[in-house]
């Protein structure tokens, strides 16, 4: 909200500097965002008078004019047509910085300095409205108004000698909404009293009661509907100083009328609407819930539909008014109106917070009633108004206000334990300094003489403008602030709990680092993506029932498409050698199951997703360029699972491509999926625009992790020699050599202790549709040295069940150092 | 015999000179000094010589052997001398074979820096899901249908009832539904808010969450702790301040700043001339909430309190546009 500081120090005084006055409200809860100096913009201009226009001697179109600027009488050089002498003008000095440069296309603001311009030195510049950034006319020179004050700076001229805090008024502080509240805070920081403005009406001989009446059929969404007749007045733009006044703090003036309901809205807090009393129809106001489909075109010339829930105000025919949120355009104030109704009323926050929300109109109007006004405002909010027309558009206020407020909404009653307090905050204040930091915000005990500090209890009296304080923990938050947060020591406690718990390890962090340390990036990419992305069957993805944009209406349901856009976003800007990993969620619908980590009817996974693409190896000068191909990346994810000891995995090819894949495998883990290794397809790269192959592997977390050897218990290193066997085998292409591993394994005893594939083979020597593939064998026994001939009988034994397992012909077996 | 002795020695002296590498001189090591190699074979002619001549015989063998011998040892010092000269030649100045180097995002590495902190200070980890009910969003936090507050964060919806969480203090819901006091966890996680992607507000970011209820916990103790923190991450030398703020599940509610460590609090852009830094969000636990969660206000008072990862790397590292965090250009994550 913005806080005009003249307009401030109508009600209070401020004997501190504004710096100590932002900080201050700033340690209150009333943040102070931005200070601005309005008249800033206009330092160095000054208000002058043309004493005399004297032709240039070396050009035709300028003139050399003598102003008056106060202080001096300035020679300046003007090439405007429609300077003339006694004109009053705004004039730049030295130093000034002009808004808008005429001469430069883009307007770019310049500084003013002493020139001489064809020979004749000028001292300042008359400005044109365009320079000046106060409006659109370029063709001559500003001319002011001729009772200005020769000498003034522009700024007090145009009513710009102000300072405005900007404050966020957090959603709890309806009170602070205005400045007679923030006068009211500062009243309570400083002790000062502060002072509520008069409101001497004058009333006529007729009464209201012959005009209007209020009905209200609706009590819960409107308690109290208060208003005044004023009749006679004369629709005019408002004074310069009710203009400067709104300006400074945003909002446009309009006319007398209106310009004076919202000055008293930003005045104390309270909306009021204006109505053309003349185009209402019959003589009554009627407060009523909308019917279902009625329509109503408000202020902005925007038909509504309504809903029951709208309140309305109404007349004895139609609508009117959106209750707190919008005036209607059958009523609204115009040139021509003579005879105006006030409305000044009190409505239930929920309603109006419904109605504002369901319209999508937020007004000065609405925020106010749905953070909650004060119901006992509404008369002395209608009386100042009227008190200010009266004085500003004339017109007769009839005696008399409508107060229809069946109900009177009291103070509310709330206990203070004074040991809860200090107990919370960690303070020792007595019941009476805790009294006293409430009264200055006028919440008062209920019993006065009961603030002594025997009483360890006090009753306190909240106002109602306080909607926000209803409980002791609220009393406790009212004394804290104004105690000062500052002023609370800063203590850590000795006997806080430990964990008995181990520590959980940190997986994700641990598989994390792991691929940093092996050359990858680590991405963070956006988990909302376009539907065209999705890689589950539709009705299980999660849609964003009110998105952004359509590239971000779904969540993901893989990570692949989120890292293909960071892998184009790099190509495009130069960057073709790509090594990411992401670790991330995906997400989508399932049926009511319910997963760990998700509410019902959802699913969210944690997964890891590495992609590379171009280059295999950094550019160096000892290693031969090549691209990367399915096996780096396996090799990569190989590396991942002897990282982690993890055994019982498999590789599975398939071989039909899918939306993501050209190529690929099939993860598994312990029998289950786990995850999928591949070449992203041809297709999914168009749809990204990537021209260079990318393989990807993306793997379930929880499958990796569920796996991950916390514990590793130590065998002993054997003292004897291990022996090593090479046996060369060729079979048929389509067994895969998991499988012939896990043979050689399965029959290798337990003195095999590893095996490793070293080359593979595939030509015309060996036939058709073969494989040579050949493996190194490594045996050694705990408790002896092997012997040639015990290594020899395993060797004929894993060779007879390769022969008749996969019909396998043994192409040599070696012994190798 | 002794005319083969010679000959030998001729050929070994002429052989010798040919060779010029290792693999040379094993070919001329088995020529003539290997067990079956020549001086070995005249070793065995010796069996067949007279017995009177014997000694002689075997005395020249003995030296054409020592002779050959010596060629043999002289020559491989010669070739292993000239081979670490060789050595002495590579190129040292040329840059070594090149490896990949990785890098952790900035977002993962601020937010393992505050889990640590908070790890040593005895907080434990907790973890909510992304897609949350509205009840703990938005109801069991205190946040009232039809109240304001809710504007504070604008909302991504799946279905009426279902969104995207605009904050992880769902988790201290969670936690304390599962949980007796004392409970003393840090939450973090991905976050989303319906916001218009600019410089400074992205649709979704990260927050860590902390949480700590116990009997007799008191304001001034959640002074003491983020202080601790503040310290530990920013630095010992920075000063800070508590400013009143709301938050609907806290009260009292504040907001932590520190001296803008970029202008040391003289005032700049990034403190928007204010000297000061708002690092995170924090309070008392509203007794509101824990009657929610089945906690005796009475009997248990606790804090909590939450940051914004993005803000506080952007801050760290001096980033002005929060989207470059989440468009990963390789030339902006080498730089950490």
């Amino acid at each position: 909200m913005r806080v005009s500081l003249n307009w401030l120090k109508e009600y209070i005084d401020i004997p501190v500097s504004l710096d100590e006055l932002a900080n201050s409200l700033t340690m209150v809860g009333l943040e102070v965002e931005s200070i601005e100096r309005l008249g800033e913009k206009y330092k160095n201009f000054l208000i002058g008078q043309v004493l005399e226009v004297n032709a240039h001697p070396k050009a035709d179109k300028l003139t050399i004019c003598k102003v008056n600027v106060g202080k001096e009488i300035c020679p300046i050089v003007c090439g405007a047509p429609n300077v003339r002498t006694g004109q009053f003008v705004a004039v730049g000095k030295e130093g000034a910085i002009i808004p808008r440069n005429q001469h430069d296309p883009e307007g770019k603001p310049f500084v003013l300095s002493r020139v001489k311009i064809r020979g004749i030195e000028s001292q300042g510049m008359i400005c044109s409205e365009y320079e000046l950034d106060l409006g659109e006319d370029k063709e001559g020179i500003l001319v002011l108004d001729p009772t200005s004050e020769v000498g003034i700076p522009l700024a007090d001229y145009l009513g710009l000698n102000d300072t405005v805090l900007e404050i966020g008024i957090t959603p709890n502080r309806p009170d602070a909404m205005s400045h007679l509240g923030i006068a009211r805070e500062i009243g309570a920081i400083l002790n000062r009293d502060f002072r509520i403005p008069v409101t001497n009406l004058k009333e006529s001989k007729r009464s209201i009661g012959d005009f209007v009446s209020v009905l209200i059929k609706d009590f819960q969404n409107c308690p109290r509907y208060t208003g005044r007749l004023i009749f006679n007045i004369k629709i005019e733009p408002s004074p310069k100083w009710l203009q400067n006044r709104l300006t400074s703090v945003g909002i446009r003036p309009i006319n007398n009328i209106v310009d004076v309901t919202n000055y008293v809205l930003m005045e104390c807090g309270h909306p009021l609407h204006a109505f053309d009393y003349d185009k209402l129809t019959g003589q009554s106001i009627i407060i009523r819930s909308a019917e279902k489909n009625e329509t109503f075109t408000t202020l902005d010339h925007k038909p509504r539909v309504l809903r029951e829930d709208t309140l309305l105000i109404c007349d004895s025919k139609f609508p009117i008014a959106i209750a707190g949120v919008m005036g209607g355009l059958n009523s609204e104030i115009s040139q021509s109106t003579v005879n105006v109704f006030l409305e000044s009323a009190y409505f239930d926050p929920q309603s109006i917070r419904r109605t504002s929300k369901h319209f999508g109109i937020s007004t000065d109007a609405s925020q106010r009633f749905e953070r909650g006004a004060d119901p006992n405002i509404t008369e002395w909010a209608v009386n100042r108004a009227s008190y200010l027309i009266q004085q500003i558009a004339g017109g007769e206020v009839l005696i008399g206000s409508i107060d229809v407020y069946p109900k009177k909404i009291n103070t509310k009653e709330v206990e203070l334990r004074i040991d809860k307090l200090n107990e919370l905050l960690g303070i020792n204040l007595t019941t009476e300094s805790v009294s006293s930091y409430l009264n200055k915000i006028f919440i008062k005990p209920k019993d006065a003489k009961s603030t002594s500090d025997l009483n360890k209890s006090i009753i306190f009296e909240i106002p109602t403008f306080r909607p926000d304080v209803e409980r002791e923990i609220d009393l406790i938050e009212e004394v804290a602030r104004l105690y000062g947060y500052d002023n609370i020591e800063t203590k850590a406690r000795s006997n806080i709990q430990f964990p008995e718990d181990p520590p959980e390890k940190d997986f994700q962090n641990e598989i994390r680092q792991f691929f940093i340390g092996n050359g990858f990036f680590e991405v963070v990419s956006n988990s909302m993506q376009k539907i065209d992305n999705a890689t589950i069957s539709e009705e299980k993805i999660v849609k964003i029932s009110n998105p952004i944009s359509a590239d971000m209406a779904i969540l993901r349901t893989s990570l692949l498409p989120s890292i293909l856009g960071v892998i184009q976003t790099n190509i495009s800007h130069g960057s073709k050698n790509i090594r990411f990993f992401e670790i991330g969620k995906v997400y989508c619908k399932v049926n009511s199951d319910r997963y760990d980590g998700a509410i019902n009817g959802f699913y969210e996974e944690d997964r890891i997703i590495l992609a590379i693409s171009g280059q295999a190896l950094p550019i160096g000068w000892v290693e031969k360029p090549r691209f990367i191909d399915i096996y780096d990346l396996k090799g990569e994810v190989e590396a991942l699972f002897r990282k982690i000891f993890l055994d019982n995995m498999k590789f599975i090819p398939y071989s039909n491509t899918n939306a993501l894949s050209e190529m690929g495998l099939h993860i598994e883990i312990k029998g289950k999926y786990a995850g999928l290794v591949g070449k992203v397809s041809k297709d999914l790269l168009n749809k990204f625009d990537i021209d260079q192959d990318v393989y990807f592997a993306e793997m379930n977390i929880e499958s990796l992790t569920k796996n991950f050897k916390v514990e590793q218990k130590f065998s002993p290193l054997s003292i004897y020699p291990s022996v090593m066997r090479d046996i060369a085998i060729i079979i048929d292409e389509n067994i895969s050599t998991d499988d012939v591993e896990k043979q050689i394994k399965e029959c290798g005893s337990t003195y095999l202790r590893k095996v490793e594939l070293f080359d593979v083979y595939v030509g015309e020597q060996i036939g058709p549709n073969n494989k040579s593939r050949t493996f190194a064998l490594e045996f050694m026994a705990e408790d002896h040295t092997m012997k040639q001939k015990e290594v020899d009988q395993i060797m004929q034994k894993i060779m007879k069940d390769l022969e008749i397992k996969f019909n396998a012909i043994i192409r040599k077996q070696e012994m190798s150092d | 015999m002794l005319l083969k002795i010679n000959d030998i020695k001729q050929k070994a002296l002429i052989d010798i000179n040919s060779v010029k590498d290792m693999a040379k001189l094993d070919v001329f090591r088995i020529k003539y000094l290997a067990r079956k190699g020549l001086v070995a074979d005249l070793f065995d002619d010796l069996k067949n010589i007279e017995t009177t001549e014997r000694p002689a015989i075997g005395k020249s063998l003995n030296e054409l052997r020592n002779i050959i011998q010596t060629l043999f040892d002289e020559k491989k010092k010669f070739i292993e001398a000239l081979t670490h000269q060789q050595k002495q030649i590579l190129d040292l100045t040329l840059p070594g074979r090149p490896k990949w180097v990785g890098t952790q995002h900035p977002i993962t590495r601020t937010l393992e820096e505050i889990k640590n902190i908070f790890f040593r200070m005895g907080f434990s980890e907790a973890f909510g899901p992304e897609i949350e009910d509205d009840y703990h969003n938005f109801e069991a936090l205190n946040f009232p249908k039809d109240h304001p507050a809710r504007d504070m964060q604008d909302t991504f919806f799946i279905d009426e009832k279902i969104l995207l969480r605009t904050h992880t203090s769902p988790v201290q819901i969670r936690v304390m539904e599962n949980h007796q006091p004392p409970v003393r966890i840090i939450a973090p996680g991905r976050v989303y808010r319906n916001e218009a992607v600019s410089a400074r507000s992205y649709c979704l970011f990260h927050q860590v969450e902390g949480l700590y209820v116990d009997v007799g916990v008191t304001f001034s103790e959640l002074k003491g702790t983020l202080v601790a923190f503040a310290k530990q991450f920013y630095g010992s030398e920075i000063k800070y301040r508590f400013r009143p703020s709301f938050f609907p599940f806290t009260e009292p509610s504040a907001e932590m700043d520190i001296t803008c460590f970029i202008c040391k609090g003289k005032g700049c852009r990034i403190c928007k001339n204010t000297g000061w830094l708002e690092i995170l969000g924090c309070g008392m636990v509203d007794p509101g909430v824990y009657k929610y969660v089945g906690y005796d206000p009475e009997k248990y008072t606790g804090y909590a309190f939450g940051m914004g990862i993005e803000r506080i790397t952007m801050l760290r590292y001096g980033i002005d546009d929060i989207r470059i965090l989440f468009e990963n250009d390789i030339r902006f994550l080498q730089q950490f």
